[in-house]
């Protein structure tokens, strides 16, 4: 057995940050900017404050039980059969998360670089790299966050910086928008692309010091949210909110319209969309992995590794589902929004629950620490 | 007619069965004592060794009294010790003792106490044990009527002399290496490490082999969990011999199939003594110049000891070029294949239409002219390092005439493919460990084999396989790539730089040793100290004003401030 306690705050903090961080990034600033015009860096911002509720009952939660995850608490909270009708909930909505992830982003490719390529060959490969990460064991799969963390983070950043050059600030304003009609939707919308953080319940029972995952929750929000506001500032700035709502993948073209300087890659689509498979790989990793373990804990197995492999053509399946690249993104944008009603309303339900029954967790973690080193 | 064939194979078979293994039948003899009877004695040592012909029996008298034997195998040992420590001195009453009669129950004491010139000589009392002692070099005495043998050690066998390792060369640093005997190579270490806390405990494996291994430690740095580990894991191995030391890490390693090595190995002492105190387990055994070192992280496959005898900016720097060797021998050829086949857009048009014209008039798509070229790399460098140091010279100059030029005007591959598998094979060779260059070497194949395949995307999804599998990795509970991933600070310091030794004043922490001090605090506090400039030209030349205590006077001994006078 791996010693169960080995997670810091800083690594806590990189999974939520790449596991929000993924293909969502590339179609960011053309979603919100459909609705929220010149407004979309604040209702990005929006967005990220309702994600962030989600998460921080979400935290708060898994402080109040430090040795249980969503599935387990749950039980003890609404009771058995409740609970496991909404574990399947999160379980089944993450499976198709999963789905569409791999499958918006095998659309990328074939879009962006591999013409001749099948949609399935590219869908597949994404999935099967998650699946085989997602036998290891929670320590590793940190492992695996903190090592890409600067390869997402860095190339992101090298992008915004790049395309400063081309910015225009009349773009950015009125910084609230035109209209404000829709902007509530917008925010949801966005709200939804942060629904990776869920991971993050799986993470607090391995924490070293689970009371300072709030600190982890804050800043993984921070760091996730404000990334994605530089890239919708910045291709805001560079194309306009006109453009911008007739280009499918903004960040892409931003990343084709950088050169290095020097002159050593004239452009930088090509490479941006390789380094980014890393960060699809982690939110993919981070919600398959969810489903699995979440899975297996519901049906209380020992093991969550030959899962990993029986889900794989269920998921693959769900992925080929929508018909075409549109009627992905229309059901990307219903399934992000239904699914606010599991990361963010279900968490809180159950916070409010916990508040009102006095029900607490075994809080004592220093003792249970060790007993098990 | 089948039943006579029958009954002969029968015959055969239960012959067979009547053949005894010496090694399986002096297992019953285990716990048989001396009789104290000479003929007994003999016909039982001959039993086993008396077939061979370099075993030899010598009968005399000891003081021309009482009736012995002396048995050696010639081939193992030092006759000239045999004659004069052992025999001369047996043979004569020295002069303290003319005149005493000597009897017999005291003889075995006075031979060892009074007589015997040789400080390893013990008695043995176990019939079977006085096999062993002759099979290790030992010569053993018998004497008429007493129950314990004389063994003294005489073990005389031939070894190369100390010379300068092949691997692991260095420009600055230590020049002696291992060599094939476990005394020599543990007499090189304790050279380094004057400290009762060094520890080394010799065990032997391998049914037939019975070879000395020895696990070395420095104990109170190394962690206890870790050496007991390292012993029970070579106490579990049952092997009929262990020719190298290879044999080895194979039977301890924790992950079989992976292709990276999880036990660093080297011909340094030197760099058994610096890993032994960041608190690794070191094993060495006889007939092996390499030491094995656990537990490994990847990170120590690119450093070199002269990395910490060289000044920390020299150090960090050919540290870092040894890194970029490193990744430029993974991905340098599978890049280079996306970026042509798939996007070529990427690079500057200029050189994008050069490269056009270089291919030309190759028939094969780039994927399939670099595997050829990097093939014929690899069977040349195989080819290389097998064949005698004479012809080997002859055999570089056809592969570069080949691969170089030849291959390029034939119109084989593009002169831009050559320069990248040169610069891949370049880098290959930097990196100070072979068997992590190897892992990375074949990796290179899969790469891009998905280069040709899926191109940037293809690399990209071939290097997360190929991290995640070493993230997922542990060396005795080590995590592959520590202190990278988990981070370690202290560790940090060590890996892709090379910090100032005062920056490191604690030992790495994920070996999780007790004593974690490297450099002390005082001294840490003597080295922040302003230098005293003992032979600044105003101190030595001019005593005029107070010694400013190591500070050099304001005006730096400027002749035109002439605000002192």
């Amino acid at each position: 057995m791996e010693y169960p306690r080995q997670i810091t705050v800083i690594q806590a903090t990189i999974v939520i940050f790449s596991s929000v961080i993924g293909v969502g990034v590339l179609a960011l600033p053309h979603i919100v900017v459909t609705m929220g015009d010149t407004g979309s860096p604040f209702v990005t911002f929006l967005g990220m404050c309702i994600a962030f509720i989600g998460l921080a009952f979400l935290t708060l939660l898994g402080m109040r039980f430090p040795n249980d995850s969503i599935v387990h608490y749950s039980e003890k909270l609404i009771g058995k059969w409740l609970a496991s009708i909404g574990s399947i909930t999160i379980i089944s909505f993450y499976a198709i998360l999963t789905a569409l992830t791999s499958r918006e982003f095998g659309e990328v490719v074939i879009t962006a670089v591999l013409r001749e390529t099948p949609l399935e060959v590219t869908v597949i490969v994404m999935l099967l790299i998650a699946s085989l990460a997602s036998r290891n064991g929670i320590t590793v799969f940190t492992y695996i966050h903190h090592f890409y963390f600067p390869f997402i983070l860095f190339p992101a950043l090298l992008i915004v910086v790049l395309s400063l050059k081309n910015a225009n600030i009349l773009y950015l304003q009125p910084i609230f928008g035109n209209t404000q009609e829709n902007m509530l939707q917008g925010t949801l919308t966005v709200a939804a692309l942060f629904q990776g953080y869920f991971i993050f319940t799986l993470v607090i029972p391995h924490m070293r010091r689970p009371e300072r995952a709030m600190i982890a929750s804050i800043f993984g929000t921070l760091l996730s949210g404000g990334l994605y506001i530089l890239i919708v500032i910045a291709s805001l700035s560079v194309f306009g909110p006109e453009e911008l709502k007739v280009l499918l993948w903004p960040t892409l073209e931003l990343a084709k319209m950088t050169s290095l300087p020097g002159q050593i890659l004239e452009r930088l689509d090509a490479a941006f969309l390789a380094i980014w498979v890393t960060a699809v790989f982690t939110t993919l990793l981070s919600t398959y992995t969810l489903t699995i373990h979440l899975l297996s804990k519901l049906f209380r197995l020992r093991d969550h590794k030959m899962l990993s492999f029986f889900l794989l053509p269920l998921v693959f399946v769900l992925a080929m589902l929508p018909k075409n690249i549109l009627h992905m993104y229309e059901v990307i944008e219903i399934v992000g929004r239904l699914g606010l009603l599991i990361t963010v309303v279900y968490p809180l339900l159950l916070f409010v629950i916990a508040l009102v029954r006095k029900k607490r967790g075994d809080v004592n973690v220093k003792k249970n620490k060790e007993q098990t080193s | 007619m089948l039943n006579q064939r029958w009954k002969k194979y029968e015959k055969k078979e239960t012959k067979k069965l009547q053949q005894t293994i010496p090694n399986v039948d002096l297992e019953k003899h285990k716990n048989d004592k001396l009789s104290g009877n000479l003929e007994d004695t003999i016909a039982f040592i001959k039993k086993y060794l008396g077939e061979n012909d370099d075993f030899y029996i010598h009968h005399f008298r000891v003081f021309g009294k009482f009736q012995a034997a002396i048995i050696f195998l010639s081939s193992l040992v030092d006759k000239r010790t045999i004659n004069l420590e052992v025999l001369k001195p047996l043979m004569y009453i020295p002069q303290h003792l003319e005149g005493k009669t000597i009897e017999q129950d005291q003889v075995n004491e006075i031979l060892l106490n009074d007589i015997l010139y040789n400080s390893q000589g013990i008695l043995e009392d176990h019939l079977a044990d006085l096999i062993d002692v002759l099979l290790f070099g030992r010569t053993v005495v018998l004497i008429e009527g007493i129950n314990e043998a004389i063994t003294i050690e005489t073990l005389q066998v031939d070894k190369r002399s100390i010379e300068q390792p092949p691997t692991d060369q260095v420009i600055r640093g230590p020049r002696d290496g291992f060599i094939e005997s476990l005394q020599t190579n543990l007499a090189l270490i304790r050279f380094r490490l004057h400290s009762p806390d060094f520890r080394v405990k010799i065990t032997t494996t391998g049914k037939e082999s019975k070879v000395k291994v020895g696990i070395c430690y420095i104990k109170g740095i190394a962690h206890p969990d870790l050496v007991k580990e390292v012993n029970d894991r070579i106490s579990a191995i049952e092997i009929d011999a262990v020719l190298d030391v290879g044999y080895l890490e194979q039977l301890i390693e924790d992950h079989h199939f992976s292709p990276f090595p999880q036990i660093a190995n080297t011909e340094r002492p030197d760099k058994v003594v610096a890993q032994m105190l960041e608190g690794r387990v070191c094993i060495l055994i006889d007939g092996s110049p390499f030491a094995l070192i656990v537990p490994a992280v990847f990170t120590q496959f690119y450093q070199s000891t002269e990395d910490y005898s060289e000044r920390f900016l020299m150090g960090t720097l050919v540290r870092i070029i040894r890194l970029v060797a490193l990744l430029f021998a993974l991905v340098f050829t599978s890049l280079y294949v996306s970026i042509i086949s798939f996007n070529p857009e990427l690079i500057p048009t200029d050189f994008a239409v050069a490269v056009a014209g270089g291919r030309a008039g190759v028939p094969f798509p780039t994927v399939i002219e670099v595997l050829i070229m990097e093939i014929s790399m690899e069977v040349l460098r195989e080819a290389t390092i097998r064949l005698p140091q004479q012809v080997g010279g002859a055999l570089s100059i056809v592969g570069v005439l080949v691969i170089g030029q030849a291959a390029v005007s034939a119109g084989f591959v593009s002169p831009i493919t050559v320069v990248v598998i040169a610069l891949t094979t370049i880098g290959s060779f930097a990196t100070p460990a072979y068997n992590a260059a190897i892992a990375l070497r074949m990796l290179r194949f899969p790469l891009v084999i998905l280069a040709g395949i899926f191109g940037l995307y293809g690399v990209m999804v071939g290097l997360i396989l190929i991290i995640n599998h070493m993230l997922s990795l542990k060396s005795f509970g080590v995590p592959y790539m520590a202190p990278i991933v988990p981070g370690n600070f202290e560790g940090m310091k060590d890996t892709l730089i090379r910090a100032p030794l005062w920056w490191m004043p604690k030992r790495p922490s994920f070996f999780h040793s007790d004593n974690k001090t490297r450099l002390s605090k005082d001294s840490l506090s003597k080295i922040k100290e302003p230098p005293s400039n003992t032979l600044d030209p105003m101190k030595v030349g001019n005593e005029r004003w107070d010694d400013t205590d190591g500070i050099s006077s304001t005006n730096n001994s400027d002749p035109s401030d002439d605000r002192h006078i």
